[in-house]
């Protein structure tokens, strides 16, 4: 917002302590990202540099980044560098680390000293209190930087000294679990470059208002960072381990019309000799969606324009948002439990697609309900009285007015909602399972006609069908080892189609919305 | 159009009563066909399509002569269908699992010995908490795991998810903003059974490697990844709560000489409180209901954790109960989890009341009429 003013207040001061406050942002930055490779195992306590393993140099980044911290608040302190901090501290960062001040203490005291608890309790919160005061009632460059610093410097130390080295264990009592220092010394460096980069971003700013800002906007800047990196990764990951064996075999010759993609377009045969594909699992998918949608959809878009066009503002429509949000909150596997109560039983007794179809359209009803709602009721009302004053029916304005113009939120909203739907995986397995097979079924070629009630009857539509979702889980459930190519794979296929219903609906909103703001 | 007379018929003169009562037949005809093809296939009867088809020709008959009036009940149909279906999933759901409350009584939340409070025996003891072969079924256990899957999930999603908002609704600048904004919507679109795979083939094993686990699979990797997964929903319901609190108010704090932090800390965060904290509430449902990562991560053995905080020990949740029983389950068994449903369905209904009803104050308190 407004970064101009922080500039000028900072302008001020030396080059050198800025590039000091830099360096000790870049060394942190660096050490996150060596303890998350580490954490997860890329890299390992073996990989070693100039005599020194990764955990050592982690440590000695850590406890340099401490000590810069610790200068630039004594140089604050002393006056060597201009700051404007406040005469005290303040309550988050106070909390914050007489918090870790206590986490500390107290883990000392029971955990490596064996002290019982009522000395190790007494123990932590003393120096939980002593180290939150200090930081209430300290200077705030020195409240700030010398717990921060401390920080880093008492981790960096405890590795260099070996008190935690790889090697190490950690198994606390009551917990099933031993923490290994490999794992330890990368979390806990993450958490102390985090906190001494808060104080360095703080200390940029020159601490005060403009500090506390800084340093929280880098903070929360930084979260939302992690968030889409975890997105990319999760996503870069499944790519990488399903491309090759979900893209194996791909002919494709546009000469001889010939088309084969045979991860796609083969069946699961169970012959060890020939490699398996989903493709029932495909058509199972499309056509739950085909059916979801037509189930869902009219009655969806039917409400919205109810609730929003004729219905007044009163009990009924209240109680309707009530159900809306209740059921768009409803879990996925209730959902799933309704329909082996309700729908299996009047369809034959057995798991079928036509209950699978049903369910999953009772799904896609309140999620389409409240995008439809939410993109009829942003049609201005410029728009119908317009229509109205020219003395077209109410009707009539809703179908040549309102709902053209709702149109592509509508649309975004079944788009976003059949993306949701067509990975589900809780209520199909109770209303129409379907696991691994060779042949898709075929709903079209089924329909017959007989001579008694209820004169239309569709074989496929009342057996159990397959779906990419479930496929996935009957992997799972029939034992991943020597499938695992398989289900990384049906993982790909199904995250391609999901998400590519996503990015579609996603860009359609992004496309109208700036067709509008242009108009 | 040339039927639209017949829709603003009302204010002729002869057509009226001629109009009103075709419309009045029609939608007669349609709603008793409806009523009766509803009733036909709760009984469970074949000839549930002669009614559908009655329907079906009433309103195609109505939408040819009858149009605007046809459009209002069809769309009123479909307005009630959602609160019948909720109402259907309600009395299935509760009808199924009956049997079992009444054979179980308070024991259905039982433990394998008595719980006294000063010496009054509050739920007798079950002996062992589930037995299908004793038809003993306590729902303590599940109930257990949801809860504790359900807090670290909120640990995760609960604190990053508001600060992500945050980023969103106030920090960001606006080129940033469209593109965060459709990643985390992204995040929400990965089907819980890929995160399940990737809980299952990846994360179990690695903390069974590494972290000297009992067995594969326990309650912290699945809160976790439940977390991750309620997160977007967390992340767009509070950035809506965010972008609701007036401009005016943030202005006037700018105004005095408020840092934006210190607007954000002291203004959008008190005034869209209830805002933020139903959208945790939505995020806890969503934890609370989350099947398939519970399902393929956690053993599902029917046992409390030893002792109970152990949050590295393996158990057993109320979705993950179902999903992974029903398969051999019938007579009380089934209707056992049936009650785990019900559980289920009343928290999160009722979260989802309280989180509206909270949302709802707030607006009127941000309008000013409370």
């Amino acid at each position: 917002m407004s970064t101009v003013t922080n500039r000028s207040l900072r302008s001020d001061q030396g080059d050198g302590f800025v590039r000091l406050t830099d360096s000790v942002v870049g060394v942190g930055m660096t050490v996150i990202g060596l303890s998350v490779l580490a954490i997860a195992r890329v890299i390992t306590g073996d990989t070693a540099a100039f005599g020194l393993n990764v955990f050592e140099w982690v440590a000695l980044a850590l406890a340099a980044a401490g000590l810069t911290v610790v200068a630039l608040g004594v140089g604050s302190f002393l006056g060597t560098f201009e700051t404007t901090p406040e005469e005290r501290g303040t309550v988050g960062p106070a909390l914050g680390f007489g918090g870790i001040a206590f986490a500390a203490g107290g883990l000392t005291a029971s955990q490596t000293l064996g002290l019982p608890l009522v000395v190790s309790l007494p123990a932590a919160l003393v120096a939980g209190l002593a180290v939150g005061g200090f930081v209430t009632l300290a200077r705030e460059d020195l409240g700030t930087t010398l717990p921060a610093g401390g920080l880093a410097l008492l981790v960096g130390a405890l590795v260099l000294a070996d008190v935690v080295t790889a090697g190490w264990t950690w198994a606390p009592e009551g917990f099933s679990v031993t923490f290994p220092g490999y794992m330890v010394i990368p979390v806990l460096a993450v958490v102390a470059s985090l906190v001494a980069c808060w104080a360095a971003v703080s200390a940029r700013s020159g601490f005060g208002a403009a500090g506390r800002q800084s340093a929280a906007y880098f903070l929360v800047g930084l979260n939302a960072i992690g968030m889409l990196v975890v997105l990319a990764t999760l996503i870069l990951f499944i790519g990488v381990k399903g491309f090759g064996r979900a893209t194996q075999g791909i002919v494709f010759d546009p000469l001889a019309f010939e088309f084969r993609w045979p991860f796609v377009m083969d069946g699961y045969n169970f012959r060890p000799d020939v490699a398996n594909g989903v493709f029932p699992a495909v058509v199972g998918t499309v056509w739950l969606v085909i059916g979801a949608v037509l189930v869902g959809v009219p009655l969806a878009v039917g409400a919205a324009v109810f609730l929003s066009e004729y219905a007044e503002r009163g009990r009924f429509t209240q109680l309707v948002e009530v159900a809306t949000n209740g059921l768009w909150s409803t879990p996925s596997v209730v959902f799933g439990l309704f329909g082996y109560a309700f729908l299996v039983p009047r369809f034959g007794n057995t798991t079928s697609l036509l209950s699978g179809m049903l369910v999953l359209g009772f799904m896609l009803l309140p999620l389409v309900t409240i995008t439809s709602r939410e993109a009829i009721k942003a049609v201005p009302d410029e728009y119908r009285d317009a229509s109205a004053a020219l003395g077209v029916s109410q009707w009539e304005t809703i179908r040549s007015v309102v709902v053209p113009t709702a149109l592509p939120g509508i649309v975004t909203g079944v788009i976003l909602g059949v993306g949701r739907i067509a990975g589900e995986t809780a209520p199909i397995l109770l209303v129409m399972a379907g696991g691994l097979r060779d042949d898709a079924p075929s709903v079209i070629g089924s329909f017959q006609f007989v001579a008694r009630p209820p004169f239309v009857v569709n074989d496929a539509l009342l057996q159990s069908a397959p779906a990419l979702p479930y496929q996935l889980y009957a992997t799972i459930t029939a034992g991943v080892s020597g499938n695992e190519e398989f289900g990384w794979a049906t993982a790909f296929v199904l995250l391609a189609v999901v998400l590519s219903f996503y990015a579609i609906g996603v860009g359609t909103r992004i496309y109208f919305r700036r067709r509008l703001q242009h108009e | 159009m040339k039927l639209s007379n017949t829709s603003i018929a009302g204010f002729e003169g002869r057509s009226v009563t001629d109009a009103d009562r075709g419309v009045l037949l029609t939608g007669l005809v349609g709603g008793a066909c409806l009523l009766v093809a509803f009733g036909l296939f709760l009984s469970n009867s074949t000839l549930t399509v002669v009614p559908v088809s009655g329907f079906l020709a009433a309103t195609a008959y109505g939408w040819f002569n009858h149009q605007a009036a046809t459009v209002k009940s069809v769309t009123f149909l479909a307005t009630v269908a959602t609160t019948v279906i909720l109402g259907l999933i309600s009395i299935f759901l509760i009808a199924r699992s009956i049997p079992v409350f009444q054979h179980m009584g308070i024991r259905i939340f039982g433990l394998t010995e008595p719980v006294r409070v000063f010496g009054v025996t509050l739920i007798p003891g079950v002996g062992e908490l589930w037995s299908t072969s004793g038809d003993v079924y306590s729902l303590t256990p599940m109930i257990w795991g949801t809860l504790m899957t359900t807090v670290i999930a909120m640990l995760v999603a609960g604190p990053l998810g508001v600060a992500g908002a945050v980023f969103i609704a106030e920090i960001a600048p606006p080129t940033v903003r469209e593109s965060v904004k459709p990643g985390i919507e992204i995040l929400a679109g990965i089907p819980s059974i890929v995160y399940g795979w990737l809980g299952f083939v990846l994360i179990s094993p690695f903390v069974y490697d590494h972290l000297g686990t009992p067995g594969l699979g326990n309650m912290a990797i699945v809160g976790v990844v439940i977390g991750l997964m309620a997160l977007p929903t967390v992340v767009s319901v509070a950035e809506d709560a965010l972008t609701s609190v007036p401009n005016s108010m943030k202005d006037g704090s700018l105004a005095l000489g408020a840092t934006d932090w210190q607007t954000i800390k002291g203004i959008t965060m008190p005034a869209s409180f209830s805002g933020v904290s139903a959208a945790v509430l939505l995020g806890v449902g969503r934890a609370v209901g989350e099947t398939m990562a519970a399902t393929v991560i956690l053993s599902n053995v029917v046992q409390l954790p030893e002792p109970l905080y152990n949050v590295f020990g393996n158990t057993i949740s109320l979705t993950s109960l179902i999903a992974s029983q029903y398969g051999n389950a019938d007579g009380m068994h089934m209707q056992a989890l049936f009650a785990a449903g019900v559980v289920l369905f009343v928290s999160v209904m009722f979260l989802s009341i309280v989180s509206q009803a909270v949302e709802s104050r707030m607006k009127r308190k941000l309008e000013g009429q409370a």
